[in-house]
């Protein structure tokens, strides 16, 4: 009984998006509030190295969880306070993040490298089990991070645009001065943006560790964190959106795969370019209007001084 | 240190320095460069584990390490410094480091290089490796009997003559049983890729192959999601691999290094080391794993039957074999030996894949 | 008293405040990655000694650190040349990437040719590769369509790709188990090397475009002019300047410059174009150039700096065990201090 094609693809986009999805989210938060985080790869790298250390240490892929979720939150307030309260140059500081957390991954995961770990329960609904096309596949056979996938971009969307917090992230994202202007505290709301990124896409990092591999080997994220900037542009900046390019952007490596598994010639180079060239390609269609879709403040270190 | 090790290593000096060789210290110091880590229930453990023993039986030897070097300019520098090290044999252990090696062997005339690989050998630079591509046919033998969709699924990581020859043997051996049992190859394009190995093998279950096999350099990631969805493994690299796979391990390959790296360590001890090329198979450097409990032993005999015809020296490369487009690619008679494995690209008719 | 005003003098100098600075910097980091080190249970004291010794107590150790500045220097100076215009330039990885690809193709093209036709055909090819992949974005934000931090961030990840499919298909070699690599270039297209070691000439190239650079911003008109506008393109525009023209040729002589260094790890180092050619010196180059403030003489020293520090996670790994990743934490926390000290300059660079 084999799966089709676009079955098989959906399947494997659903497995590989998923950290991708959390690692988009993450990272929205942060530049909604006008803060890019280039580091966006060592914050998942940490969350995978500790959730799988935790998992390993105690048995219990919850703790490790939590662990992945507690480093990434940390890690991201620390890149938050060198860009917010020192001002720092906020692409340097992601590059800084980005070999420190490479170095602090390869250290916390190296003692339990090749450690067997149970990983995360997977559960299926037994009315879709049921179903001819679900059985024997992957499909809706998920761990928790996977089923609440959807619903947690539903919550940041809600949480950034139905909310008075929300309202204030991205009133941070769009000017600074007329925020606190308006009386509220920029710094905070900024923390609070980064500290809730840092939790998804630690979140991001686990799910490659404790669900996907259950394995931890360094740089185990293989640029999935640029992809994820990438894909908040792709997305243009809203969470919604950003399920459907996860969806499209995990499909692309999977599809490769998929389509090797039928004997079908295909370059899994030129599919693995698509997702960058598509953004490119996203970015030229909105012909320079991009000021309409992206934070202003944001733009200031990613348009510079036009 | 106690008093037998210090005999030993007073009298391995005075051995060193009656044989006129720069005795820097008494023991052996030998440099092992991996490519992932020795923890990897793989390969690099398989290295690990040997050489670790071998350092241990040994009187004074030492061993030093290097993990997670990319195949890129570093290697050089981490042989160079293993040598600075003290370092007298060194084990690149992998395929990519081969161009950084033979450039310090040329440097260091008097540093042994053993490479698992291939190529030409030097006075100094020796090559080796285990010809797993004989032993599959036997891995084949099992799947072709345990495969209940007649599907076959192999996970390559780089589409080396090696890995190559290892798909085309497990078909032939599952075609000798299982006349119409095919073998599909997914290949992630890295050693280790631990997400696209997952990938990988979700796809070919995907396609209804319910035994899986690999060549990467551990075969955990794939094993436990093929586990995880109820089908059955074949395991490469390590046979401590079937710890993972309780319900659906068959059996497998792994490797046993030790006496090989013992005999090269004693040459360069006794200075009498010479670079050769040097292939053995099943029941020298190529071990069988145990079998796994859903195997009738009726399927095990055969399997058993088809290891032995192989240690004996049965070449499943023997003329005529035609590729999967249906070329002829050995005229009868002709045959692929282990030191010509490396050239081999094509694959065996049955194999569902293209060689890029 | 004579001796006290000059020593004060030379107290003064910039030079002499940059240093202290740069020192104390280095401490500070060093003391804070001693202290992890002894939490993971390794010796930092044997760790500075086995440093030392494998970097510069050898000939061998030297070389390598020339070896591996070589680079370092080049997408260093990619990132600082466009910094001038107040352009962003996080792509050095794909320049460097298709300087090297570029080369390729024209070494495997012509075979045969003698090495004075030969090698500057692959000089020419990898500083075009690199200018051409850089023009791209430059282009893209000269016409105000896509801002060029993006597009050059974007664009890194495609250029390795381009040499993955191309060493995996159409380039790639039969010999020794067809591991996937393009066939050994000709001798005629490498670069030579300089006596025993591995350093090639292109560490000359490196030295003389840094020098270049450093004309470029002094001794020219341009130069001087772009340090005065300070990267504001709109005085530049009011002043009547070429503005378009000059976004893309200073990202076009930066991707250049970081196109040269892959042709160099290319033809310097590996004698064939396969994967793996870059651990990151784009990015690296990156931090280089703004640690040393786009300024000439502080790239060599930092790239020097970055030199030993890489080396020293060689050794590392060797001597004491520790993950080769490990030296990236002192790394960072060099870029966490000097982060953390510096007060943005409007928005900072």
């Amino acid at each position: 009984m084999t799966t089709p094609l676009a079955l098989g693809v959906l399947a494997g986009a659903v497995l590989s998006g998923t950290s991708l999805l959390y690692a988009t989210l993450g990272e929205t938060l942060g530049e909604r509030a006008g803060i890019v985080n280039l580091g966006l790869e060592g914050i998942m790298l940490l969350g995978a190295s500790t959730g799988f250390a935790l998992c390993a240490v105690s048995g219990s892929p919850w703790l490790g969880l939590g662990g992945a979720a507690l480093a990434g939150g940390l890690a991201n307030l620390g890149f938050g306070w060198l860009v917010v309260a020192r001002r720092a140059n906020q692409l340097a500081s992601g590059l800084a993040m980005l070999f420190f957390s490479l170095g602090a991954s390869a250290l916390v995961g190296a003692p339990h490298m090749g450690a067997v770990i149970r990983g995360l329960p997977k559960w299926r609904p037994a009315f879709l089990a049921a179903l001819p096309w679900v059985r024997g596949t992957t499909l809706f056979n998920y761990d928790l991070l996977i089923w609440i996938a959807v619903p947690v971009a539903v919550l940041v969307w809600w949480a950034l645009f139905r909310t008075r917090w929300g309202l204030g992230i991205r009133a941070v994202g769009e000017s600074p001065a007329a925020a606190y202007a308006s009386g509220r505290n920029p710094a905070a709301l900024q923390y609070q943006a980064l500290a809730a990124g840092g939790v998804l896409g630690g979140l991001a990092g686990a799910h490659l560790s404790l669900s996907l591999t259950l394995t931890w080997a360094e740089y185990m994220t293989s640029g999935r964190g640029f992809i994820a900037i990438a894909l908040v542009i792709f997305s243009k900046w809203r969470p919604l959106r950003a399920v459907a390019g996860a969806l499209l952007f995990g499909g692309a490596e999977a599809l490769q795969l998929q389509l090797q598994a039928r004997g079908a010639e295909v370059s899994p180079f030129l599919l693995e370019m698509c997702p960058y060239l598509l953004t490119i390609l996203v970015l030229l269609a909105w012909g320079g209007s991009r000021r309409f879709f992206a934070p202003a403040a944001l733009g200031r270190t990613f348009y510079g001084p036009d | 240190m106690n008093k037998q090790g210090n005999l030993a290593a007073v009298a391995l000096a005075l051995a060193l320095g009656a044989g006129g060789a720069r005795a820097q210290s008494p023991g052996l110091t030998i440099g092992a460069v991996y490519v992932g880590s020795v923890n990897d229930y793989g390969y690099n453990r398989s290295f690990h584990d040997a050489l670790t023993q071998v350092c241990k039986d040994l009187p004074g030897a030492r061993l030093l390490e290097a993990e997670n070097v990319p195949e890129s300019a570093e290697v050089e520098r981490v042989m160079e410094g293993m040598i600075q090290q003290g370092a007298r044999l060194v084990f690149p252990t992998s395929f990519g480091y081969q161009d950084s090696a033979r450039r310090v062997a040329k440097r260091h005339k008097d540093v042994a290089f053993e490479f698992a690989g291939d190529g030409p050998t030097a006075r100094n630079f020796g090559v080796f490796f285990g010809s797993t591509q004989a032993a599959w046919y036997p891995m084949g033998v099992a799947a072709g009997k345990m495969t209940r969709s007649g599907k076959l699924g192999f996970v390559i990581g780089m589409p080396i003559g090696y890995a190559l020859g290892n798909v085309n043997a497990f078909e032939m051996g599952a075609r000798s049983v299982n006349p119409r049992a095919t073998t599909t190859v997914v290949v992630t394009g890295g050693w280790s890729d631990k997400a696209k190995e997952a990938g990988a093998a979700n796809a070919l279950l995907d396609q209804g192959c319910d035994v899986v096999a690999m060549h990467v350099d551990s075969p955990t990631t794939i094993i436990q999601t093929v586990e995880a969805r109820g089908a059955m493994s074949i395991g490469f690299q390590s046979v401590e691999a079937r710890a993972l796979a309780p319900k659906g391990w068959i059996t497998g390959l792994g490797f046993n290094w030790a006496p090989f790296i013992t005999k090269e360590a004693k040459a360069v001890m006794a200075n009498k080391f010479q670079g050769e090329a040097v292939y053995q198979g099943l029941g020298e450097m190529v071990v069988m794993a145990p079998f796994g409990a859903s195997v009738p032993p009726d399927v095990q005999a055969l399997v058993n039957a088809a290891a032995a015809k192989v240690a004996k020296g049965y070449n499943p490369f023997t003329g005529p074999l035609k590729d999967n487009l249906g070329r002829q690619e050995l005229p009868p008679g002709a045959t692929i030996g282990a030191d010509q494995m490396g050239g081999l690209n094509w694959y065996v008719e049955g194999v569902i894949g293209k060689v890029k | 008293m004579p001796e006290a005003t000059r020593l004060r003098s030379l107290r003064a100098t910039p030079a002499w405040r940059t240093g202290t600075r740069g020192a104390a910097v280095c401490a500070l980091a060093l003391a804070v990655f001693a202290a992890i080190l002894l939490v993971a249970g390794k010796d930092p004291v044997r760790a500075c000694a086995d440093t030392f010794k494998a970097t510069l107590a050898s000939g061998y150790g030297l070389s390598e650190l020339l070896v591996r500045m070589t680079p370092l220097l080049l997408t260093a100076v990619a990132v600082a040349l466009p910094s001038r215009l107040g352009l962003i330039n996080v792509g050095g990885e794909g320049q460097l990437y298709l300087g090297a690809w570029l080369a390729s193709a024209g070494a495997l093209a012509f075979p045969s040719w003698p090495a004075w036709a030969l090698l500057p055909l692959v000089l020419v090819l990898g500083f075009l590769g690199g200018a051409l992949w850089a023009a791209i974005p430059g282009l893209l934000r000269a016409a105000r369509l896509v801002n060029e931090t993006i597009a050059t961030l974007l664009l890194n990840y495609v250029a390795p790709l381009i040499v993955s499919y191309y060493v995996f298909g159409p380039w790639r070699s039969t010999e020794s188990s067809a591991y996937p690599q393009s066939a050994a270039f000709a001798d005629a297209a490498l670069l030579p090397p300089l006596f025993d070691t591995r350093v090639h000439a292109g560490l000359f190239i490196a030295l003389a475009a840094l020098g270049c650079y450093w004309l470029l911003m002094e001794k020219t008109r341009w130069g001087v002019d772009m340090r005065a506008i300070g990267g504001n393109p709109e005085a530049a525009r009011r002043l009547g300047l070429p503005v378009r023209t000059w976004i893309v040729a200073a990202l076009a002589l930066g991707g250049g410059l970081a196109g040269l260094a892959g042709m160099g790890e290319a033809m310097g180092i590996h004698g064939r174009l396969r994967e793996g050619l870059s651990p990151g010196y784009g990015f690296t180059g990156f931090l280089i150039s703004w640690l040393a403030g786009g300024r000439p003489l502080g790239i060599l020293f930092m790239a020097f700096l970055f030199a030993i520090l890489t080396a020293a996670g060689d050794t590392l790994q060797i001597t004491q065990g520790l993950p080769y990743s490990a030296i990236n934490i002192l790394l960072a926390l060099i870029l966490f201090i000097v982060l953390a000290r510096r007060p943005a300059r409007g928005g900072g660079r």
